[in-house]
């Protein structure tokens, strides 16, 4: 490689370690306000009613007590921050589970949401992206009106009405899957991903039909450019201006999307939680809500901002990879 | 039912040689044993002798020992996250209990093994030993003698202390043993005033209170005493010379609201807001404060100042801080001897089931060390993670928690320390084969979270769960199965008409009324009630719009027990019958037998129905409620009649529907030929009996939630202006009921009979009558309640229609020793299932059924 060559790529690297760390700091800054105008709009909440003849309010108002709650509201900040920071403590559940601790909670429902919505980015991902290009390259034929058609229907019908299909043709009639995941903690085993599958499946229709129309939109759109012309004028196959020039472009679009997804995935799994009885944060964090626990909520709210922040510095650093053009904390 | 017994029969010589070590030591080195190895249960023990040393070749048949391996696939849809004895809230949160803990009594069918002479077999239950040894022994004298600090009234002689033996081989799944110190330990640890427990308020307070429990669970704890306890007022207070701010309003009592420190109560300068939960937000007065409530209601001169007194007081410490835990009522009283001194006196089935239910026993080593203190400004404040997960879990009944992962599931298996699998008192005689079975055939107990009804209804059709609780669409087509089981219910649904009359002229003098087209004061007729009493088929109702239920034709079903010592129902006995039979008007001399009249009685006489119309549109025509100027004999007016609907549902809409096509042909040739309408009301919400009551709506179909063992109490609920339906039309206490018992004619009032029967000293013409219970005599009270319930009847008020219940059907894979339903028993529980497959035959069974069964 030419010397100049190295130097500016090697002078992109350090650009882009720049870049990085400096979105890193700048995450945790936005991390903070976040959590902070989070935590002042939950305490600014009303705090639950207790009933006063129960025997489990004075319990309670101690609870708060200890937990700064009568204090002004920095110095509850404060608290808190301490507790996390030092003990990792996210406090103590109110309504839920009663006294027992918030992150023990959700460090038992966390691997379940996250294993099967991994699974289901994983299969869905390249499935709809390869759908995409297919429908792409087959523009205006009857399998491109096919594709197209089919994604529209799949996107219209909630993923909750999958789910009961799915559950009814391969659990109960042709009974090739459990009813609903298997118990327990072997997140790995054959048995446990065998039992996720209906869940996955339910999960990905969406997503796939989401990325075909994504990929499809996008690509069309590249292979009529005219630099997609010159590619091919200057000999390479339309295989090879596709995959060289063309998705690459597209990437730039999809990847911010496949991200997106994940996230979306991830707190919005709630009725799929039900149905296959997922033990996972979904149903935790909407239950938080509904049952004024605020302390759990907090912690949900936490994890889906560092989840959403840390996403999007992935995003923004695979730019950098995806399209050599877009040159990270480069000055030009 | 088809029962197809496997069960292999095993030569009492094998199970002698099966027979197992001391359970306590041998568990303690082998925590993880497997279940369902069978060993556990093929040992038996004399149960006139019971206490650990098991033994065999007693009197007593061996037991059939199963063969193969059988588990029991539960649903819940809230799955347990603490069942901590001390510390839980609500009964999902208790499910794991009734696996995992025994009690010093317990409740088992009568049988061949259990007799109760002139009962048949499994019509019933008897009390044995659990985990006491025998009977206790009333020690009331001696301990009122040795212990005045317990307060036993001086002129008690029997019921407040009670002497129980314990068993020698109780222990805790852990190996841990269970002695009369364990017990002690682990009530000072519910009490503890450090740790807030929140079911300490079940030992302490109510009829089963320990004595002295409230003195040590409440010491030093500030409380609310009003003006009236403390024997002074607002006025006398302040010229003590004390403030305002000594002063305190009891928002609780006063207003259904805590304060903002959680305290029942606040001082009267006290001006924080608390939110009235009652009310709307944005209402007025959805925020109120101690300050606001006293100026505003309770101060001089303000509205609610005749109950200052009652609503304002002083803070006071009820019980001084630093109560010994030494004189609380439960002492150990020799070897393995256990004293509980309760705060009333007690006896019998209460007694046994109730008081010394001893819920709150916990392993203290184990439970210490779960505890997790939290420092707060003002001291400290506790929380405990025992029995909340698997590994925290503690058991001593007979199953103990092996799994547990949060919202998902729980594994049970068999507690092999458990004493109950070798005493020999855990059995049965099953009555199809004769044969005796040790309880417990199942060996492990497995319950997932499954929320979604439609998944459930296919895992149980595809054999992986033992029960489906039958949803209204699923009636139709299980209707008529063999695995059909039903549980009929506690309350009786009724018709309730508005009967308000200054109300309902009120608002047919509204100016939008159309008094020429609309008619409300017919309904208020007997004669009209009489009618609609006897337009209905229950049963062709129950059937179309509530096939879970069953005709109701009294004011009490067919689950109320009267004398819970013997297990006899109410409706069985001959006075509940003739009472029914009265109201009826079944000439029971027309007919073989008093069971044959009753079974004669349909509450449906369509004729009788036409009568009755027809006497109502005279009696309105005369009063003057409707017209009928054109003088075709048929009301110019429609009885229209409210019906008053918490929310629109499809049940709802369906049940006014069936009603007026009824109404329409009953009406057919009478003078309300088509002039009675059942029109829904807006959606009430809660509102809608509240509605009710004041008048504004006209027809209720509602009902009470009786105790299954009070019918007795029950009795408050038609009499209590406060609770009754019929509270602003009906005055009880001018109603009077004349009984003859024990051959004196007794006369008063509806209101003063439903007192006397529960508890309450009523005087009638000088002479005091109590017939409370323990106070009369079961058969007395019997007889009061039956002349009760045909009173009320009478009334009309109240027009019996059907008794709530629910279906569910049975896995083929097992079934219940008993077919029919007990109120207390239920169906035996997991006690008494018994299988037919075991799981490998089970999972042969469902594949060759091609994986789905046919119900």
């Amino acid at each position: 490689m030419p010397s100049g060559a190295l130097r500016c790529f090697f002078g992109g690297i350090r650009h882009m370690w720049k870049y990085a760390a400096k979105r890193i700091v700048y995450m945790f800054v936005v991390f903070f306000i976040i959590v902070l105008m989070c935590f002042v709009l939950i305490r600014m909440l009303p705090l639950p009613t207790l009933p006063p003849s129960d025997p489990h309010t004075a319990v309670v108002m101690m609870r708060r007590e200890a937990m700064g709650l009568n204090k002004p509201m920095m110095v509850q900040f404060g608290i808190f921050l301490k507790n996390v920071i030092t003990k990792f403590d996210w406090g103590l559940s109110e309504n839920l589970y009663f006294g027992q601790e918030c992150w023990s909670i959700f460090r038992q429902k966390l691997p379940a949401t996250i294993i099967v919505n991994l699974y289901s980015i994983i299969l869905s991902i390249p499935i709809g992206i390869l759908l995409g290009i297919f429908a792409a390259l087959k523009k205006n034929t009857w399998i491109d009106y096919s594709l197209s058609t089919l994604t529209m229907v799949v996107i219209s019908v909630p993923s909750f009405v999958y789910a009961f299909v799915i559950q009814y043709i391969l659990c109960y009639k042709l009974q090739w899957f459990p009813f609903v995941m298997k118990s327990g903690n072997d997140w790995f085993s054959l048995a446990m991903f065998k039992s996720m599958i209906p869940a996955v499946l339910a999960l990905s229709f969406g997503v796939i039909a989401g990325f075909t129309r994504t990929t499809r939109a996008e690509l069309v759109e590249v292979l009529g450019s005219e630099f997609m012309l010159l590619a091919r004028t200057k000999g390479l196959t339309k295989a090879q201006a596709t995959m060289r020039h063309a998705l690459r472009n597209c990437f730039v679009v999809i990847v911010p999307s496949i991200i997106g997804e994940f996230i979306g995935i991830i707190g919005g799994s709630l009725i799929i939680e039900r149905i296959f009885s997922i033990p996972g944060i979904g149903a935790l964090t909407l239950n938080s809500i509904n049952g004024l626990d605020y302390n759990i909520f907090m912690l949900s709210t936490c994890f889906y901002t560092i989840i959403g922040l840390a996403a999007n510095l992935v995003v923004d650093i695979s730019y950098g990879f995806i399209d050599p053009r877009i040159r990270m904390g480069a000055k030009k | 039912m088809v029962r197809r017994s496997k069960l292999s029969r095993v030569l009492p010589a094998a199970l002698a040689a099966a027979m197992l070590v001391s359970a306590c030591s041998a568990n303690t080195e082998n925590k993880e044993t497997t279940a369902g190895t069978g060993d556990n249960t093929q040992t038996t023990a004399d149960s006139n002798n019971p206490g650990g040393e098991t033994k065999s070749g007693d009197d007593k048949p061996e037991p059939v020992v199963p063969e193969g391996h059988y588990t029991y696939y539960d649903r819940v849809v809230t799955l347990s996250s603490n069942w901590n004895p001390h510390t839980y809230k609500t009964v999902d949160e208790a499910y794991p209990q009734d696996y995992t803990r025994s009690a010093l009594y317990k409740m088992v069918f009568n049988d061949a093994s259990h007799p109760i002479a002139g009962r048949e077999d499994y019509s019933a239950y008897v009390i044995i030993p659990e985990m006491a040894t025998g009977e206790p022994v009333d020690v009331t004298a001696q301990v009122k003698k040795d212990h005045p600090e317990y307060n036993i009234p001086e002129s008690a002689e029997s019921g407040y202390a009670w002497e129980v033996t314990l068993r020698d081989d109780l222990c805790f799944d852990n190996g841990h043993k269970i002695t009369p110190d364990t017990y002690i330990e682990s009530l000072k640890r519910l009490l503890d005033p450090k740790l807030l427990n929140y079911r300490a308020s079940d030992a302490y307070d109510g009829t089963y209170a320990i004595a002295n429990a409230k003195e040590y669970a409440l010491a030093g704890v500030a409380n609310f005493k009003s003006f009236d306890d403390a024997g002074t007022d607002y006025e006398a207070y302040i010229a003590d010379g004390h403030t305002d701010d000594e002063v305190f309003v009891d928002l609780d009592g006063f207003w259904g609201v805590s304060a903002a420190n959680g305290k029942k109560y606040a001082a009267i300068t006290d001006d924080t807001m608390v939110r009235d939960p009652a009310v709307k937000e944005g209402d007025p007065e959805a925020y109120v404060s101690a300050k606001y409530l006293w100026d505003n209601y309770l101060a001089p001169g303000q509205v609610y100042e005749a109950y200052a007194s009652t609503y304002t007081g002083i803070e006071s410490v009820d019980y001084e801080a630093g109560y010994d835990f030494a004189n609380v009522g439960l002492f150990k009283s020799g070897d393995n001897k256990l004293t509980y001194v309760f705060r009333n006196s007690l006896d019998g089935f209460y007694l046994k089931i109730y008081a010394m239910d001893s819920f709150w026993l916990i392993d203290p080593e184990e439970y210490d060390k779960y505890l997790k203190e939290m420092k707060t400004a003002s001291g400290s404040v506790w929380s405990s993670t025992y029995d909340t997960n698997a590994a925290t879990a503690v058991s001593y009944g007979p199953y103990k928690v092996s799994d547990y992962q949060l919202d998902k599931s729980m594994h049970f298996v068999r507690n092999d320390s458990w004493f109950g699998y070798k005493d020999g008192n855990h059995t049965y005689v099953d009555p199809v084969d004769g044969e005796t079975y040790n309880m417990f055939m199942t060996d492990e107990i497995d319950t997932q979270v499954i929320t979604e009804t439609a998944t459930a209804k296919n895992m149980f059709l595809s054999g992986q769960l033992m029960t489906y609780g039958l949803q209204s669409e699923d009636f139709s087509e299980y209707k008529n199965s063999e695995f059909l089981k039903t549980a009929p219910g506690q309350t009786v649904f009724f018709f309730i008409f508005n009967g308000y009359k200054s109300v309902i002229e009120e608002r047919e003098a509204a100016a939008d009324f159309d008094k020429k087209t609309t008619d409300l004061e017919s309904m208020t007729l007997t004669s009209f009630r009489k009618a609609v009493a006897v337009t209905f088929d229950k049963q062709l109702m129950c059937d179309t719009l509530f096939p879970s239920n069953v005709p109701g034709y009294g004011l009490l079903g067919t689950t109320n027990i009267y004398d819970p010592e013997t297990c006899a129902y109410y409706r069985d006995t001959d006075v509940a019958k003739l009472a029914l039979c009265d109201f009826y008007s079944v000439d029971v001399s027309k007919f073989a037998s008093l069971d044959d009249a009753v079974d004669s009685i349909t509450g449906y006489d369509p004729e009788a129905a036409k009568k009755f119309f027809n006497d109502a549109f005279k009696e309105a025509l005369e009063a003057g409620f409707i017209t009928d100027e054109n003088g075709d004999g048929v009301s110019d007016q429609t009885v229209t009649i409210t019906y008053s609907v918490s929310s629109e549902t499809d049940r709802t809409n369906k049940l006014v529907e069936y009603l007026n096509e009824k109404f329409n042909d009953v009406t057919k040739g009478t003078g309300f030929e088509g002039k009675v309408k059942i029109v829904k009301s807006a959606p009430l919400g809660n509102d809608w009996s509240d509605k009710f009551r004041e008048g504004t709506v006209d027809f209720a179909f509602a009902g009470w939630n009786g105790s299954a063992m009070d019918p007795f109490g029950t009795t408050d609920v038609y009499v209590n202006p406060d609770m009754a339906y019929d509270g602003n039309w009906f005055d009880a206490t001018k109603v009077p009921m004349t009984l003859t018992l024990n051959g004196e004619e007794i006369t008063m009032s509806l209101y003063q009979w439903s007192d006397c029967l529960n508890g309450k000293t009523v005087s009638v013409d000088g002479k005091e009558y109590n017939f409370g219970y323990g106070v009369a005599d079961a058969e007395t009270r019997l007889q009061i309640l039956a002349g009760f319930e045909k009173a009320i009847l009478a009334t009309y008020d109240y027009i019996p229609m059907l008794t709530d219940g629910e279906m569910f059907l049975l896995s083929q894979k097992a079934f219940y020793v008993v077919d029919e339903y007990n109120p207390v028993m239920s169906f035996g529980g997991i006690d008494y299932l018994k299988y037919n497959y075991s799981d490998e035959e089970w999972d042969a069974y469902v594949k060759e059924q091609g994986g789905t069964l046919k119900y």
